[in-house]
């Protein structure tokens, strides 16, 4: 288990430091002096030359990465222009509601997804089956903001059940917290459920026909010790898989839904600093965002470990 | 009903429903088996054997692929007219079954201990302690060494003897008086054959346990079995006590399959015989018997009129041949 740990982690240095430096290179990439894109046509060129020292910009490139990805390591990653704060410290503070909406979301997407995806996969062709296949459907086709929209409409304009937008941290009290995070998580939830509850049942349909489904009915189990302790955990590592993804991507940052519920959270920090021109923080957040991928990875190969014997015990 | 028998299959008709249609996988077998008694069902894959065997634990989906017609006597209750509810008191409890493949009939994420403990906690008030305990005396009982230890490993660490073993401690759980032993030899080396077969004759001498024992090996018939059933293309075409098949089979498939079995003091510039052709598909059974395609005695009233399972001989066999009194006494000439 410790070596399977180990070689898990050994296998992320060379990804780590390939996404840096192709992250590093980002400003390169695109046309234009940095520096002069950033201060806009009307700047003389001595604050030009100003930010470019700055910005490190008159050192050749294998030092201007070296400098970087040395400040990177021990958390620095450089100062924005626009927000006048270090972007790792504003990184920190739209982390909170953007992880916290990934987790809620993610809640509510397998509360709903392992439920249906089961009860479709036990009862081919019954009424979860045909729910599944309307609901999946829908969910995969109907954007996640025209959903949201609709939402808002419903049961914030109409209902006046849950506010409009905004932003309540958990410190401030759950009650508020999940009120406001409520429609915006539920419009995220429901789209990954839809993904995820396909794979939940033709994860358990391949499973259930497996030999031990079999010895279990033959064992005289009740039908929901089968389905749950037998059936379900041995098909978790496909549905483990894509909600791994799918938390990945949400905690790098939901800028379409973060936006129409106006949440500070980091999609929406990335989409002003992109429009900013603001290097340090994409580039820093583009870094945080990979290693927050492979984080999850890990974490979802670990779980696979858990889950698996055959895998802890290699 | 008062019988004797344990076990009393009866006029049972197993279908299942297909896009073809519904057809019967196993079409009106009956059959007994007596307190202590171990009997086998021979035939071929695809012969419905092991369906017979899931059609008495009713292990089919009744819900969209099968259905049952006939009785099941178990104790003197008919097995198909329970209740789900019912039936899985009797699953693991009463009757027990074990499967061809040891590794993929075991749960491969639960240790060996939890899959036992986990029957006895369904069937019997156990605490999980007490529950641990007997499963390390079923371990040990199942001679499997080390049973302290083993009992706390999962599937993968063991070898495939056993892991049958353990198929077959769990199967011992709850003292059953019947098991169903679905080809319980076919996944192993032929040494860890004789292994599993010594230990469930024995099961059955020292716990006097009935054993339904599914096969297509006529040498494990021959060593364990006291009474045998042949099965071909989902009906019974022959059944007798094992020395009296052996000696004066009836049918001419069971004569077939008695001399496709390969013995040291055969004549080797011969070849093996082996009964040629297939077994027909479900959706596709000859109108009259149902060997008559791959019979090579196989007449006009054949082809046209199914037989019946009729008492045959003196010895007690039934067969379901037009020809086998005559047959039989070919075979006798020929053994002369």
């Amino acid at each position: 288990m410790v070596i399977y740990i180990l070689r898990r982690l050994l296998a992320l240095v060379p990804v780590v430091l390939i996404m840096s430096i192709v992250v590093f290179l980002i400003i390169y990439l695109i046309p234009g002096d940095p520096a002069r894109v950033m201060l806009g046509d009307g700047a003389d060129e001595s604050t030009i030359q100003e930010l470019r020292q700055q910005m490190g910009l008159n050192y050749p490139l294998l030092e201007q990465y070296g400098r970087w990805i040395g400040n990177a390591v021990q958390g620095d990653l450089g100062r924005s222009f626009f927000l006048q704060q270090p972007v790792s410290t504003a990184i920190r503070e739209h982390l909170a509601p953007t992880l916290s909406l990934a987790l809620f979301a993610q809640f509510i997407a397998v509360l709903i997804a392992i439920p249906l995806g089961v009860r479709a996969a036990v009862n081919r062709g019954g009424l979860a089956d045909k729910t599944l296949n309307a609901y999946s459907l829908l969910g995969i086709s109907v954007p996640g903001f025209l959903l949201s929209l609709f939402f808002v409409l419903v049961f914030a304009v109409r209902l006046k059940w849950f506010p409009v937008s905004g932003y309540a941290p958990l410190h401030e009290g759950l009650g508020s917290f999940l009120k406001f995070m409520f429609l915006p998580a539920l419009s995220i939830g429901i789209v990954m459920s839809s993904l995820t509850a396909r794979i939940v049942k033709a994860s358990m349909l391949e499973v259930l026909h497996e030999g031990f489904v079999k010895t279990a009915l033959s064992k005289g189990l009740r039908q929901n010790t089968i389905i749950y302790k037998h059936v379900l955990r041995n098909a978790l590592i496909p549905i483990l898989t894509v909600v791994g993804g799918s938390f990945g991507t949400l905690v790098a940052g939901a800028a379409v839904i973060e936006t129409i519920f106006n949440i500070p959270g980091l999609g929406q920090m990335l989409v002003h600093a992109v429009e900013r021109r603001d290097y340090a923080v994409i580039q820093g957040m583009v870094l945080f965002i990979a290693i927050v991928y492979v984080a999850v990875n890990l974490a979802v190969d670990l779980l696979y470990a858990v889950v698996d014997p055959r895998i802890r015990l290699q | 009903m008062a019988s004797e028998n344990l076990l009393e299959i009866k006029a049972l008709q197993t279908y299942f429903h297909t896009e073809a249609g519904k057809v019967s996988a196993v079409d009106g077998v009956s059959l007994a088996v007596g307190a202590g008694e171990i009997v086998g069902i021979v035939g071929e894959s695809g012969c419905g054997k092991s369906v017979t065997a899931q059609s008495i634990l009713r292990l089919l989906d009744e819900k969209s692929q099968a259905s049952y017609s006939g009785e099941v006597y178990f104790e003197g209750v008919d097995l198909l007219k329970l209740s789900q509810r019912q039936m899985r008191g009797v699953r693991g409890n009463d009757i027990s079954m074990i499967f061809q493949d040891p590794l993929s009939s075991l749960n491969p994420l639960l240790t060996i201990g939890e899959q036992i403990t986990e029957t006895i906690r369904s069937h019997r008030k156990f605490s999980r302690k007490n529950a641990w305990q007997e499963a390390v005396r079923l371990l040990r009982l199942t001679g499997i060494p080390a049973p302290e230890r083993r009992v706390h490993e999962y599937p993968h660490q063991l070898s495939g003897g056993m892991r049958q073993r353990v198929m077959i401690a769990i199967a011992l759980a709850c003292e059953p008086k019947l098991l169903i032993a679905d080809e319980p030899t076919t996944a192993l080396d032929v040494t860890i054959q004789a292994q599993i077969m010594d230990l469930i004759a024995k099961l059955n001498r020292e716990l006097g346990m009935s054993v339904l024992l599914i096969t297509h090996d006529l040498g494990v018939v021959a060593e364990v079995c006291h009474r045998v059933a042949v099965m071909y293309a989902g009906q019974i075409v022959e059944t007798a006590d094992v020395a009296t098949l052996f000696r004066e089979p009836q049918h001419p498939y069971t004569i077939g399959l008695l001399q496709s079995i390969p013995s040291l003091d055969r004549d080797r510039t011969k070849p093996l015989q082996a009964v040629e052709g297939f077994v027909p598909a479900l959706h596709q059974l000859p109108k009259g018997c149902r060997f008559a395609p791959r019979c090579p005695h196989a007449d006009a009233l054949c082809r046209t009129e199914m037989p019946l399972l009729e008492s045959k001989g003196s010895s007690g066999s039934q067969a379901r041949c037009w020809h086998s009194e005559a047959l039989s006494q070919k075979e006798a000439v020929r053994h002369a």
